[in-house]
């Protein structure tokens, strides 16, 4: 019993001590506040650990690549610096991360992916005038609560839909199409709008089928749709790790209808793993120029840490956005940087970056498909002509 | 002394050879070539470790630090004296009084961990209920926590009901489910008991995301209201909502209090003894006139009860719920605060809750070593403290296990 | 009867599957009487030790049946011998202590074995290399393909060859009798702690061989492969009646065989609560599985 007093003692002056930590440096710095200001901190959010830490940590790399290509140019402002959180698309640890990252006096935040952590994140971030720019999550809701430092600037699930739509009508002149999505706020939300704009195209939805997140067999759902025998077949999965087995399992099942994806299959580790099963597949996806010099910059930057995920650029163009409107700005001065990210307009590596009134930057989708083992644009559903070669 | 020395020695380097076996393929088996500096660096680091470690341990066998032992021995006699002459409600005053400080002395991330932990010792206590005491194992607990939360996330979101009406409904929500789900599992002994509630706590997720209508599936519920309180202000009492971290964490406070005692009383009361009777011996206290099938699934019933009361607040404090926080893992998180800081023991639940939601924020700056890190402590915690960290003092074998 | 036909096709490649790494399960239950959390791990450790030797093989231009054949070989030794240290670090010290302390160990070793494999191979997934086995052939406009023909096949000769080693020789003997009565085995000279260890090394070389199949079957391998086939395997020990080898088999091809057909004529989103509905409803009528624990002479 005593012995268990002096554990408990012992926890709790370990826990204070590690709490305490964190206070005592808050405190030094604000001793030496006019040194403290000099640089600028950066917070990242975004699951390093758990089934996405793979999206989790493009985010963290596009920030990284970011702040390297920022940096000379901060100035006065800068050193820049980035403290990189873990919140395992748990929205009880992305609130924890998010509050130690205010503790931390970072002044804008990069995050989240899921948006189950972003918008739980977002409460308090917001109420300490922190910026959040998500590069990843795509659920209206995120910026339709009306917050103000909430931003995006990856696209939105409605105009997704539109996209993946009109190419199926216009482009395929499909008749039947059969939806799969695997039940997460993004590839549900998106496979949803897919269905209710086809009934209003014309298009015959056959079948609308759940997956559960994680599963890896998905024959018993493939052969419904093999038996259906639809014009296209419309797949929504939230990364291109559960795309990959589907695609290997639709080329064993002799499959053969045309496949349209979307934007989270998005990364080269698809045609790595499901190899020649991929070729052929198109997807919805942000219009990138890969040629634009902007785009070469942040490739140039990425090369160390790897290949560019499908949010790789978008997080990169948030991070880039910002410090370039804090250099506008002359300061992190919340307010003063919001007016300036409202004028802001320039070429980021995924697209031409505008915030809108409501934080939202737009969306630009066009169609790719994979050919020869890379993504390569195909149809613009603007003009609704081919890309050219 | 020297032969077992060496034998201690031998098994030193066939763990390490085994450790090198076991490291080297994941490291070092690559398509360009077999490569060995990666593994062997990492290799000799451990090694090392273990050698100094096993080196130190020999040493304390050897008796090199008994000049120290004497003084410690001495500082902790002294301690425990001092340790038992306070009276037992000043410490347990001093404990309230640093709980009740705590929001004063430290920023918001503390209180954030420390709201958390808390809730957490809700459903520590509450499981504690049915494993510690009744010694039924739940793998599907976070099930009750889920109801709890959706109960006051749907009244709040589309019934504009308070969160203090909302507690008992919530509450009586998760009773009934604890029923429903105890009944089937009446007959089941030890480790079916484990795969069937394992399975409710997967149905009951599985639901929730997939009743769109209702749950509004993995998209989750906005926009609930904090709790609210009527404050006195410019001489007239008026409504606010409870919405900084100090406030949500007084009430947490409170709520987790409450539990604490309801847990202290239930353990010393007729119906917390026959729990026992139970677990230790259920034919025999069958025989001794306990009606063991109405207690189990009071049990279950209680045990629910804490669970739906932490799920209320949790839904309140983060006003978002989505499926994601009622997986599988987070029943086996609970299940290990009880077990970790010892089966029965209200304390010892107290700072298992601690342990395995502060640590892992402790360890955030390892980043991608953080879950490393955790599981290897728990596992090594589990080997020198099996009993747990504060284990209870009246726990026999339970009846389970004697078959 | 297409549909129906294809169906049963992907039911039994699914349970087979689940049938391997559930033997491992109910083999360890039967002899220590505990709910193995790391299994599902040593799975996963098992897939990723089959990209690793058959991408170093294959680039050293061996032909694909040799990659293959030596490297299910040499991952089941792999995956025995880390099944072994984990068994001696984290179930051994504790094998006097409660039953909840050793699953809380075994807890605490899934997690962490879980996050050293990201640790050590990234948390990207891992391709197989090539289409090691392409092809397949149809039955009555069935597909089946070559993959799943070897999978059934290897579970199949897998399972003979334990039934032999637990019922035809004398380590199998000493491990029926571990599972018994450890005290009465001990008092006849069974060196209880090494059939211990034993069991373990057989448990996780047939998950280890599950995990390489399923690599193969689905292209790709990720550290966090284990924990949703350990369940579903777990339940399927269960269904059968724990601890017994018979049982865990029928159990096994039973849940692959539920959750393919609840997805093909119900609703795929749903197939996981009906296999647990059945699962559930089976115990509540049969309170020790399908086939009963303590059915003597299966029971390892």
């Amino acid at each position: 019993m005593k012995r268990a007093l002096y554990l408990l003692s012992m926890l709790l002056l370990v826990s204070l001590v590690a709490f305490g930590c964190g206070g005592e440096k808050k405190e030094e710095k604000k001793g030496e506040a006019p040194k403290a200001a000099a640089g600028i901190k950066i917070g990242s959010l975004g699951p390093l650990t758990g089934p996405y830490a793979a999206d989790g940590n493009d985010i963290k790399n596009g920030v990284l690549a970011a702040i390297e290509v920022m940096n000379p140019e901060m100035g006065a402002l800068g050193p820049v610096t980035l403290q990189a959180e873990d919140d395992a698309c748990d929205p009880r640890q992305a609130v924890a991360a998010a509050n130690k990252l205010i503790n931390e006096k970072v002044t804008a935040v990069i995050g989240a992916y899921c948006s189950s952590a972003t918008i739980p994140a977002s409460e308090p971030l917001i109420a300490s005038k922190i910026f959040m720019i998500t590069p990843a999550s795509t659920s209206e809701k995120v910026t339709e609560r009306g917050m103000p430092f909430m931003y995006r600037t990856c696209g939105r699930d409605d105009d997704q839909s539109k996209a993946a739509i009109s190419f199926m009508t216009d482009h395929l002149k499909a008749k039947t199409v059969y939806i799969i999505d695997d039940k997460t706020t993004y590839s549900q939300g998106l496979a949803d709008n897919v269905a209710k704009l086809a009934a209003a195209g014309g298009l015959k939805v056959l079948g609308h089928e759940h997956v559960n997140q994680g599963d890896k067999d998905y024959s018993a759902v493939l052969t419904k749709v093999k038996a259906a025998k639809p014009d296209v077949f419309y797949v929504s999965l939230q990364n291109s790790a559960s795309a990959a087995p589907m695609l290997i399992q639709i080329a064993r099942m002799g499959i053969k209808t045309k496949i349209l994806a979307q934007d989270a299959v998005y990364h080269p580790q698809l045609m790595e793993l499901a190899k020649k099963d991929a070729e052929g597949v198109f997807l919805t996806f942000g219009y990138t120029d890969k040629e634009t010099p902007s785009y070469k910059k942040f490739a140039d930057a990425y090369k160390k840490l790897g290949e560019p995920g499908a949010y790789s650029a978008y997080s990169y163009d948030s991070t880039v956005a910002y410090l370039k409107a804090v250099k506008a700005a002359g300061s992190t001065d919340p307010d003063k940087v919001k007016a300036e990210l409202a004028k802001l307009e320039f070429d980021g590596a995924s697209k031409k970056i505008k915030y809108k009134e409501n934080g939202d930057s737009g969306s630009n989708y066009v169609i790719q498909v994979v050919k020869d083992g890379k993504f390569t644009n195909y149809w613009n559903p603007e003009n609704g002509q081919l890309f050219a070669k | 002394m020297t032969i077992r020395a060496s034998k201690l020695w031998l098994g030193y380097g066939v763990a390490m050879a085994w450790f090198f076996v076991l490291l080297w393929p994941l490291l070092g088996i690559k398509a360009e070539g077999l490569e060995f500096a990666e593994s062997i660096s990492i290799w000799l680091k451990v090694a090392v470790a273990a050698a100094i470690l096993l080196g130190l341990h020999q040493l304390k066998q050897g008796g090199l630090f008994r000049f120290l032992e004497k003084p410690t021995q001495a500082a902790s006699a002294a301690a425990d004296a001092l340790a038992a002459r306070v009276p037992r409600w000043l410490a347990l005053c001093a404990v309230a009084a640093c709980a009740l400080a705590f929001p004063m002395l430290t920023e918001r991330y503390a209180h954030d961990v420390a709201i958390s932990v808390l809730v957490y010792i809700i459903l520590g206590l509450g499981l504690n209920v049915v494993v510690g005491l009744a010694g039924l194992l739940d793998l599907g607990y976070i099930a009750f926590f889920g109801v709890g939360a959706y109960t006051y996330a749907l009244l709040s979101v589309h019934f504009e009901l308070s969160f203090w009406l909302c507690l008992p409904i919530a509450a009586c929500f998760s009773a009934i489910a604890g029923c429903i789900i105890g009944y089937p599992t009446l007959r089941m002994r030890g480790d079916y008991l484990a795969i069937v509630t394992l399975g409710f706590g997967e149905i009951v997720r599985i639901v929730i995301n997939n009743w769109m209508s209702l749950t509004n599936g993995p998209n989750g519920v906005l926009g609930i209201k904090s709790p609210g309180a009527y404050w006195f202000k410019d001489g007239s009492f008026e409504h606010i909502w409870l919405n900084s971290l100090e406030q949500l964490y007084y009430i947490i406070l409170g709520l987790a209090m409450l539990t604490i005692v309801a847990v202290y009383r239930l353990n010393y009361s007729r119906i917390g003894r026959a729990f026992e009777a139970v677990r230790e011996d259920q034919t025999a206290a069958e025989l001794m006139g306990v009606n063991t099938l109405r207690l189990k699934l009071l049990a279950y019933a209680m045990g629910a009860v804490f669970g739906g009361i932490a799920g209320t607040f949790f839904a309140a404090r983060m006003k978002f719920v989505s499926p994601e926080s009622f997986t599988f893992i987070e029943s086996a998180m609970v299940l290990a605060m009880v077990v970790l800081g010892g089966m029965g023991s209200i304390p010892g639940v107290i700072l298992g809750s601690l342990a395995l939601i502060a640590l892992p924020e402790v360890f955030r700056g390892f980043e991608m070593y953080r879950m490393f890190v955790f599981g290897g402590v728990m596992a090594v915690m589990m080997i020198f403290r099996p009993k747990g960290l504060w284990p209870a003092k009246r726990m026999g074998a339970r009846s389970e296990e004697r078959d | 009867m297409e549909f129906l036909l294809q169906q049963l096709v992907n039911g039994i490649t699914l349970g087979g599957v689940y049938a391997l790494v559930a033997l491992g399960y109910t083999m360890v239950y039967g002899i220590i009487q505990l709910i193995n959390f790391a299994h599902g791990e040593i799975y996963a450790a098992g897939g990723y030790m089959g990209v690793i030797l058959i991408s170093w093989l294959f680039a050293q231009g061996y032909p694909p049946a040799i990659c293959l054949g030596a490297a299910l070989l040499l991952a089941m030794g792999y995956c025995a011998l880390l099944a072994m240290a984990v068994e001696k670090v984290a179930y051994k010290p504790l094998r006097h202590s409660s039953r909840l302390s050793v699953l809380l160990s075994a807890l605490g070793m899934s997690i962490f074995l879980q996050n050293g494999l990201m640790l050590t191979q990234g948390v990207y997934d891992r391709a197989y290399p090539g289409e090691m086995v392409q092809g397949g052939f149809e039955v009555a406009g069935a597909v089946v393909s070559y993959m799943q023909v070897i999978i059934v096949s290897v579970t199949i000769v897998l399972l003979l060859a334990l039934n032999l080693l637990v019922f035809k020789t004398r380590i199998g003997k000493a491990m029926r009798a571990t599972a018994q009565d450890k005290t009465m085995s001990a008092l006849v000279g069974i060196n209880s702690s090494r059939i211990i260890s034993l069991t373990f090394a057989i448990g996780a070389a047939l998950a280890c061989a599950a995990g390489i199949m399923v690599g193969l079957y689905y292209g790709s391998v990720r550290y966090d492969m284990g924990f949703v086939p350990g369940i579903k395997a777990f339940s399927a020990a269960v269904l059968g009646g724990i601890g017994n080898i018979t049982g865990a088999m029928i159990g096994g091809l039973l849940i692959g065989m539920i959750e393919v057909f609840a997805a093909g004529y119900i609703s795929s989103e749903y197939k996981d609560v009906f296999a647990f509905i059945i699962l559930i409803a089976v115990l509540y009528f049969m309170p020790t599985g399908i086939m009963g624990e303590n059915v003597d002479d299966t029971r390892v």
